[in-house]
């Protein structure tokens, strides 16, 4: 008769030695499954991602065109969000500025992960002068308040979608640099980078073969909480009038536009400030899940 | 624009002085609760502060260069001048600075200054050597509103408070602009000549004051504070000791700040003027005056893309004015047929395109000039309403199969695209969203137009000789009649020229609280915050 210490401890050993390849995402499945907030988030995120993907596909109107029905009407069957100050259809634009909102989420994190990563491991493994010259220049690009450097780009480059993307990567990317770099120095001298570099193995291979797979994981989990930061940061430009062009669609604009006729119908800013609850809410809880699962010493169950 | 003399606010705040802030504040908020203990307030205490609402933020101070009107507003309060408009329904104007002033012949006219107008700083009095000198330096320095003095030849000082305005030809708009507005107002020669040693612009830092009141303080982009001048011995009794000016650029917000009780005084917008009109905030009278301003679309005549005039008229074409205003003043402004608004000598009757436009037409044009599929760029500012005038216009262009691209500028950046000493961005602009504002003569409309204005105001580089010609004889003819319809002739070359689509004049309704203000206004809503009273 075995005790039940034992079938715990080779539980956990099973357990563990799933944790490689398609195991472990079902691990994860399992153990977010649990987790009730995380799989709410899951769920919005879902919906929001989805929406966006397949916009073009499920909007009941084209969101710019306009006068499609009466102008600032109230919801109808005809409308489900109403109308806005041109009579277009809300709930299509709301749709459509979900599209550009993640499109601004996966660009500008996608850039600022990539560079953020390949300046952190350099300056984390680099010498001592690159490694503060580089922090020199992240403290430097962070003290920047992000609206105000905003506002300062879009007024040089023009209004558009790439400038705020810009915008968004060029301030994220110290943040994520900065945590790559720690995580690399922790890292520096752990003795199996050590073996690696006895066995006469080059710097790039250390790099993207050892060190990146050890600081990616959390890296994405922090990409993911950033998500919603990103999207507001997109639609304050745009509610700012600085952010993408007219009539393209954006919270941001359907927001202030909103907000411009707010004393004749408050549909269109309740249908652009909804969708920016919806997103952060969804990518927070399960940002938390996730981080709670992976991260070990927050996991309860080990 | 950084300046020493007007005090930027202090950037370290103590805890101490935050907690008095916050004190005040907190008393502010209470007032702000008691419409009547405000109200017994304001009446009870001699003086208190006018808080109004300026469209934008001051970026001229010295009026021989003074760029906009909402920087004469400013300047009429702490400058004077020989005559001022007067406040009220018909336009004329009254003597200021001046104790008397003549027309001698249609080329000379002579003033007399009041005795004893101080300058403050210890300037002394204003002498008619500060007018002669006010005057001359406009068209010495090159400004860009120097159209404004046309043809001034000199100014002969006669004696220390007398001196005649000598003109090289007749000069109609004088009595209607110059002497009245910007351009009239006197500056210290001696203060001038201290602080720019060539008597030239002297920008955002007023060496002296010769107004009822100073500037204060300047925040930029929060407000402007003028005081009560203690040095003024002019004519004019003012009735506040404050007025305090917050730039707010966007209308809604204006009226928002309004019924949170922030300010007093403020022009609505349009859109918002049934709703007011139907549902009155407390305490509050809204005045509806007919607006000067006039609206337009206008086309860079060089921009390769525009260079054909038929591709311009296909633009006017396709553009229908009236959906336009309904969408974007919610029916409550009228079509403009030019520049010059009604009432004025010189305002025309029609226009030659049609205000609903004509689509078959713009595509035949399009088709004739090879530019269909044509892709364009119109910039605006960002408030609301010139949003949507875009969005309008960029359906209406898509009909004909023109795609039209909006540009959104913040109104720093807006208002000096088009200037050629602001950087090559002029280059690159195609379409633009434009308002003017106007005072009652129409000379004041025309002369942004012509050939020498191109990259400085007129952005449409629009250049006519004809119309040149025909505008600077118009300011010198002394028959109406003639006047009328050489102004109107300006007006059709304009629009023959494709470069302009004139949309409206606005209106300029205005709301005040009339437990605390009087305000005094020209005929077109402007205010004159100098002549305001108390409830």
């Amino acid at each position: 008769m075995r005790t039940s210490d034992t079938t715990a401890a080779e539980e956990s050993r099973a357990e563990a030695d799933t944790v490689r390849g398609a195991g472990a995402l079902l691990q994860t499945w399992r153990l977010l499954r649990r987790d009730q907030l995380g799989m709410l988030g899951l769920v919005l995120v879902v919906i929001m991602v989805g929406s966006a993907i397949f916009a073009d596909l499920i909007v009941p109107y084209d969101p710019t065109q306009i006068m499609v029905g009466p102008r600032m009407a109230p919801p109808s069957w005809d409308h489900l969000l109403g109308t806005d100050h041109l009579g277009r259809d809300t709930l299509s634009r709301v749709i459509a500025g979900g599209q550009v909102a993640f499109l601004v989420a996966l660009a500008s994190l996608g850039a600022a992960l990539s560079f953020g990563l390949l300046l952190g491991l350099t300056a984390g493994f680099g010498p001592q002068w690159l490694d503060n010259g580089f922090l020199l220049l992240f403290d430097g690009v962070r003290a920047f308040p992000v609206i105000i450097f905003g506002l300062a780009t879009v007024t040089l480059l023009g209004p558009s979608l790439w400038t705020v993307i810009f915008v968004v990567a060029v301030t994220s990317i110290p943040i994520y640099a900065r945590i790559v770099r720690t995580q690399t120095q922790a890292m520096k001298n752990n003795e199996f980078i050590v073996a690696e570099r006895a066995m006469g193995a080059g710097t790039p291979r250390i790099l993207g073969v050892h060190v990146l797979p050890n600081v990616i994981g959390p890296l994405l989990i922090l990409a993911s909480m950033d998500v919603p930061l990103v999207i507001t940061t997109e639609a304050g430009l745009s509610f700012l009038g600085m952010g993408v062009r007219p009539p393209t669609p954006s919270w941001g604009t359907i927001l202030n536009d909103g907000y411009s006729y707010i004393r004749n119908s408050p549909w269109p800013v309740i249908a652009g400030g909804i969708p920016i609850v919806i997103t952060t809410l969804g990518f927070t809880f399960l940002g938390e899940a996730l981080r709670d699962i992976f991260d070990p010493k927050l996991r309860k169950d080990l | 624009m950084t300046d020493q003399d007007i005090r930027l606010p202090k950037a370290a705040l103590d805890r101490r002085g935050f907690l008095k802030g916050t004190a005040a504040v907190g008393a502010g908020a209470m007032l702000a609760n008691m419409p009547i203990t405000r109200h017994a307030f304001a009446q009870g205490a001699k003086g208190g502060t006018l808080r109004a609402r300026a469209y934008a933020d001051i970026d001229a101070l010295d009026p021989g260069f003074y760029q906009n009107a909402y920087n004469v507003d400013v300047m009429n309060c702490i400058y004077s001048k020989l005559i001022h408009y007067k406040p009220g329904r018909e336009w004329d104007w009254e003597l200021q600075a001046a104790e008397s002033i003549e027309q001698v012949d249609s080329t000379h006219i002579r003033f007399k200054l009041r005795e004893g107008m101080m300058f403050t700083g210890g300037y002394g009095e204003m002498t008619a050597e500060d007018v002669k000198f006010s005057f001359e330096r406009i068209i010495q320095h090159d400004s860009p509103v120097k159209g404004d003095w046309g043809p001034l030849e000199r100014v002969d000082v006669e004696d220390k408070y007398t001196g005649v305005i000598v003109l090289n030809e007749p000069f109609q708009p004088l009595w209607n602009i110059t002497l009245p507005y910007g351009c009239g107002h006197i500056v210290s020669k001696k203060a001038v000549m201290e602080a720019t040693k060539n008597g030239g612009n002297f920008g955002m830092e007023p060496p002296c004051f010769s107004g009822p009141y100073v500037l204060a303080e300047w925040k930029p982009d929060q407000y402007v504070k003028l005081t009560r001048n203690p040095d003024y011995t002019g004519p004019d009794e003012v009735a506040f000791d404050e007025i305090r000016i917050f730039p707010m650029d966007d209308e809604k917000t204006a009226e928002i700040a309004y019924e949170a009780g922030d300010i007093d005084y403020t022009g609505i917008s349009l859109a918002s003027l049934n709703r007011y009109k139907q549902d009155k905030p407390d305490n509050t009278t809204i005045r509806e005056h007919p607006s000067l301003y006039y609206v337009w679309i206008g086309m860079n005549t060089d921009h390769p893309k525009l260079k054909d005039k038929r591709v311009r008229q296909a633009i006017q074409y396709a553009i229908n004015v009236p959906q336009i205003l309904q969408a974007a003043y919610f029916g409550q402004a009228e079509v403009a047929n030019g520049i010059v608004a009604p009432g004025l000598i010189g305002h025309r009757e029609r226009t030659i395109v049609p205000p609903e436009g004509n689509q078959a037409k713009a595509k035949q044009l399009l088709a004739e000039a090879g530019a269909e599929g044509l892709e364009v760029t119109v910039d605006t500012l960002n408030a609301s309403k010139w949003k949507t005038i875009a969005e309008i216009a960029q359906a209406q262009l898509a009909q004909v199969g023109i795609t039209l691209q909006i540009n959104v500028q913040d109104s720093g950046s807006f208002w000096t695209l088009g200037m050629e000493s602001e950087g090559d961005r002029w280059k690159d602009l195609q379409l633009i969203i434009n308002r003017f504002s106007m005072v009652p003569d129409p000379y004041y409309a025309t002369q942004w137009f012509t050939c020498e204005q191109v990259g400085v105001w007129n952005w449409e580089r629009f250049c006519n000789e004809k119309y040149d010609k025909l505008h600077n004889k118009a300011v010198s003819e002394t028959d109406p009649e003639k006047r009328d319809r050489m102004y109107r002739e300006m007006q059709d070359i304009m629009e023959e020229s494709g470069a302009y689509r004139f949309l409206t004049h606005e209106g300029s309704p205005i709301m005040y609280r009339n437990t605390i203000v009087e305000p005094a206004t020209r005929p077109d809503g402007r205010p004159l915050y100098r002549y305001a009273n108390k409830a």
